[in-house]
């Protein structure tokens, strides 16, 4: 019985489908631009994939290559040190600006003066906006070797080094990571604040109204309720921002520099340097090459986090 | 049924505009009419260039106006943002519908040069009537540009180059004269660098020399710094034997990196040098921290010297010959005008397009200076503050940044490689210390090497390059010694790739 209604549902489902399309047709011929648009610009250019498995210079038609790109890819040694270097630096910076911006959220929601709140809020929020080259410059001025330099001036006055041997934060092996997460964190914690802060304003005050007459303490309640509110936020931000960690590339391009390049080379700056640098044209096959591996790779990233995230929470978000 | 209308005006509207620009593009068209000479006069000629050209916003309609007006032929111009120039070029060569003659940088050059992308024009060159009028001044730059024995493009102007600058008053203040080699280079860096040379009472709170990188990004790579490089390059040559080689390996290399390394470590050279952009140095050398830099000649030169003196500092700079240990500078090389094989009038476009750009008269004033009325004048006017006589040739105020003057079109007129058949209409107001720059660079400069483009070369070089400015900043700058370096360059394969690239060119 079950059986007969569902193919009957399954004959009338293109007659109830072709009448909602003429229900709404409105709608659907609203939605026509926004189809071409993402044809045009978003599929369309995916044929470009076809690039990885040529010889390609621009002029002459490409010549089938199979997987060879592939291949001196996987043989190029400056691959996997961008390869790992992405992934280090990216997660790393993930993880450390989630830690930052979790922490100064639960401390924001924590001041009472709303005065004093907002003008934090702003003020934090404001280093989002700046361009790279920009963040970069004013950090390389307080950074600076030279008598400019705030940090080496004030570590020379306090006596922790010796006039003329100033550190080079930015041109040096030892300093250039850390120096990396600090700016990343100062620049983008702020910006990441936001969608925590709009989470712990929609937490019950009855909750806490509660564990205060049950006895609970501030720590009690931020590991007990405010916590456990935030943890499907800070794991939807993860997953969301885990997506994005291969594209790293302005940031690391406006501070990395020669002596660096071994901890700072990722895979969008090797593709730079492939493609521009090599000092004959381009061979956009081997770069499209390394382009869809890196693509491939975040994808995979996404599904797993996707997976931990159904085992953690016992569902997904994509 | 108000609401559907709008929605489908709205859909329309909208699909419009999403289809824009995929319309197809003007073609160029041969003419039929042939000149006394036998040649077809184009009727219209599709030209891609860079930034160098007058700009839309600087009054690039007047010019190509102007340029109709003296030809007689229509002129279409396609000039994408002068940083994505190569991006679009690309593209734009790739989609199949190539413009009659685009500007290439040299590697672009070579390349589509090895591609059969352009169009032989050795012919029309060695009988042209330009050759033949005695008006090129550099005719070894021209035979520079031959590949295989065969013209595929033309540079109108030289490539230009760096040449160092001393602050005059930093010499005197430290009793010192224009040094002439590298033992009296190292003595004023040392000078400026543990002295005092800026008079301020202070010792040691200056440095010698500044560079935006300790290798260049491009060639001639070695430019910023060529005291220290003196004969040395780090990339591939053409030996006089015509065999092929890597610069990199060989030992002058190593001893302008010990060299380096030296001046580093004894504070000669600016700290940052790593780090710096080109307008981090600037800025430094306006703030008088350091008093010599390696920059362009030419117009530069006017432009050091006023931002000094707009700090209140002492702006007479010396723009030196190369000390005896360099022998010359190196010269970039040039941007080549060059006809693609799609052209369908070749021969025409390189008499009425390229060939006339230094016709001596009317037509090299255009490339050169602009329009009169838009670009320059010689009416009695004061522009910028500056008031000229009834008959003076002068720049007119930049309509893309006022306040400031235009001081040429795409020809450099100090670097030309064309005469006038009368006198250069702009000659007299070049400044004084642009001029004597640009011919100290003239007179001792050396044209930078040229090199091939091969299979290995596109593999390898991207790499390799990397692998080499890595070496150069851990031994400068790291504390490397200038063994281990190069042990390094062994052991990460650098030796290898450079192996392959020679070998591939040596094989061509």
């Amino acid at each position: 019985m079950k059986k007969t209604k569902s193919a009957n549902a399954a004959v009338a489902a293109p007659k109830s489908t072709l009448k909602n399309m003429q229900k709404y047709k409105g709608f659907y011929l609203m939605f026509i631009p926004v189809l071409m648009f993402t044809v045009a610009f978003h599929y369309l250019p995916l044929a470009g994939i076809s690039l990885a498995f040529t010889e390609y210079r621009g002029v002459k038609a490409p010549e089938f290559v199979g997987l060879d790109n592939f291949v001196r890819m996987f043989e190029a040694p400056g691959f996997w040190t961008a390869f790992l270097n992405t992934l280090k630096l990216s997660v790393v910076k993930l993880l450390l600006n989630t830690l930052m911006a979790v922490v100064i959220s639960l401390l924001l929601n924590e001041i009472k003066n709303m005065a004093f709140k907002k003008t934090t809020q702003t003020i934090i929020y404001l280093p989002h906006f700046m361009s790279w080259v920009v963040t970069v410059s004013v950090f390389s001025l307080i950074l600076s070797p030279s008598q400019d330099g705030l940090v080496n001036t004030l570590l020379v006055n306090a006596g922790i080094l010796e006039q003329g041997q100033e550190i080079y934060f930015m041109g040096s092996k030892d300093w250039w990571t850390s120096i990396f997460y600090i700016i990343n964190v100062w620049k983008d914690t702020g910006w990441g604040t936001i969608i925590f802060l709009a989470t712990l304003s929609g937490i019950s005050p009855e909750l806490y109204e509660a564990a205060t007459m049950d006895g609970g303490t501030r720590w009690h309640k931020i590991r007990y309720i405010t916590l456990p509110a935030l943890s499907n936020t800070i794991i939807t931000v993860l997953i969301l921002n885990l997506a994005k960690v291969m594209n790293l590339f302005e940031s690391v391009f406006v501070m990395q520099n020669d002596a660096v390049i071994q901890q700072a080379d990722v895979l969008q700056t090797y593709i730079y340097t492939q493609t521009f640098n090599s000092g004959a044209l381009p061979n956009y096959g081997y770069t499209t090459a390394v382009g869809i591996v890196k693509s491939l790779v975040g994808c995979v990233l996404v599904l797993v986090c996707n997976q931990i995230s159904k085992k953690i929470r016992g569902r997904g978000i994509i | 049924m108000k609401k559907k209308l709008i929605c489908t005006m709205l859909a329309g509207v909208m699909a419009a505009s999403v289809l824009a620009g995929c319309g197809g593009d003007g073609k160029t068209a041969a003419g039929t009419v042939k000149d006394e000479d036998g040649i077809t006069i184009p009727e219209k000629i599709t030209v891609m260039v860079d930034g160098t050209l007058v700009t839309k916003s600087n009054g690039q309609q007047e010019f190509i106006d102007r340029w109709e007006e003296l030809t007689g032929i229509e002129l279409e111009i396609i000039q994408p943002d002068h940083s994505a120039y190569y991006d679009v070029l690309g593209q734009t060569i790739a989609s199949g519908d190539w413009p009659d003659v685009m500007l290439l940088s040299p590697t672009y050059y070579t390349g589509y040069v090895e591609e059969e992308a352009l169009w032989d024009m050795t012919e029309a060159w060695e009988n042209s009537e330009l050759k033949a009028s005695g008006r090129i001044n550099n005719e070894e730059l021209i035979d520079n540009l031959y590949i295989d024995g065969h013209l595929y493009g033309f540079a109108t102007a030289r490539g230009n180059g760096c040449v160092t600058y001393v602050k005059k008053k930093w010499l005197d203040n430290c009793g010192l004269d224009v040094p002439t080699n590298y033992e009296e280079y190292i003595e004023m860096l040392d000078a400026f660098t543990n002295g005092d040379p800026d008079g301020n009472g202070v010792n040691g709170d200056t440095y010698g020399v500044s560079a935006a990188g300790l290798i260049g990004v491009e060639e001639p790579y070695v430019n910023y710094l060529p005291e220290f490089y003196q004969d040395a390059y780090s990339s591939f040559y053409q030996k006089e034997d015509g065999t092929w080689a890597d610069g990199f390996t060989e030992d002058s290399m190593k001893e302008a990196l010990q060299r380096l390394k030296d001046a580093y470590e004894a504070g000669y050279i600016d700290k940052e040098s790593l780090t710096n952009a080109t307008s981090d140095c600037r800025t430094k050398f306006y703030e008088d921290k350091f008093g010599v830099f390696t920059y362009w000649a030419g117009t530069w030169a006017t432009n050091l010297k006023t931002n000094l003196a707009n700090n209140g500092l002492d702006s007479e700079l010396v723009a030196i010959p190369p000390i005896e240990e360099l022998g010359a500078y190196l010269e970039r090389r040039p941007a080549v005008w060059a006809i693609t094989t799609q052209c369908e009038n070749p021969e025409g476009v390189f008499k009425y397009f390229i060939e006339n750009m230094l016709d001596g008269g009317d037509m090299q004033t255009l490339w050169t200076y602009g329009v009169e009325g838009t670009h320059w004048s010689t009416a009695a006017e004061t522009v910028c503050e500056n008031t000229y006589e009834e008959g003076e040739f002068h720049m007119l105020e930049s309509l893309e940044s006022p306040g400031t003057q235009y001081t040429k079109n795409n020809i450099d007129p100090m670097l030309s490689i064309g005469d006038y058949i009368d006198a250069d209409p702009g000659a007299n107001q070049i400044a004084e210390e642009a001029r004597e720059s640009q011919e100290i660079f003239n007179e001792n400069s050396t044209l930078a090497p040229s090199v091939k483009s091969t299979d290995e070369m596109s593999q390898f070089n991207g790499d390799l390059t990397t692998l080499k400015n890595s070496i150069i900043a851990d031994i400068v700058t790291q504390g490397m010694s200038v063994e281990e370096g190069y042990q390094r360059f062994e052991d990460e394969g650098g030796a290898e790739w450079s192996q392959k690239i020679v070998d591939s060119l040596n094989e061509e």
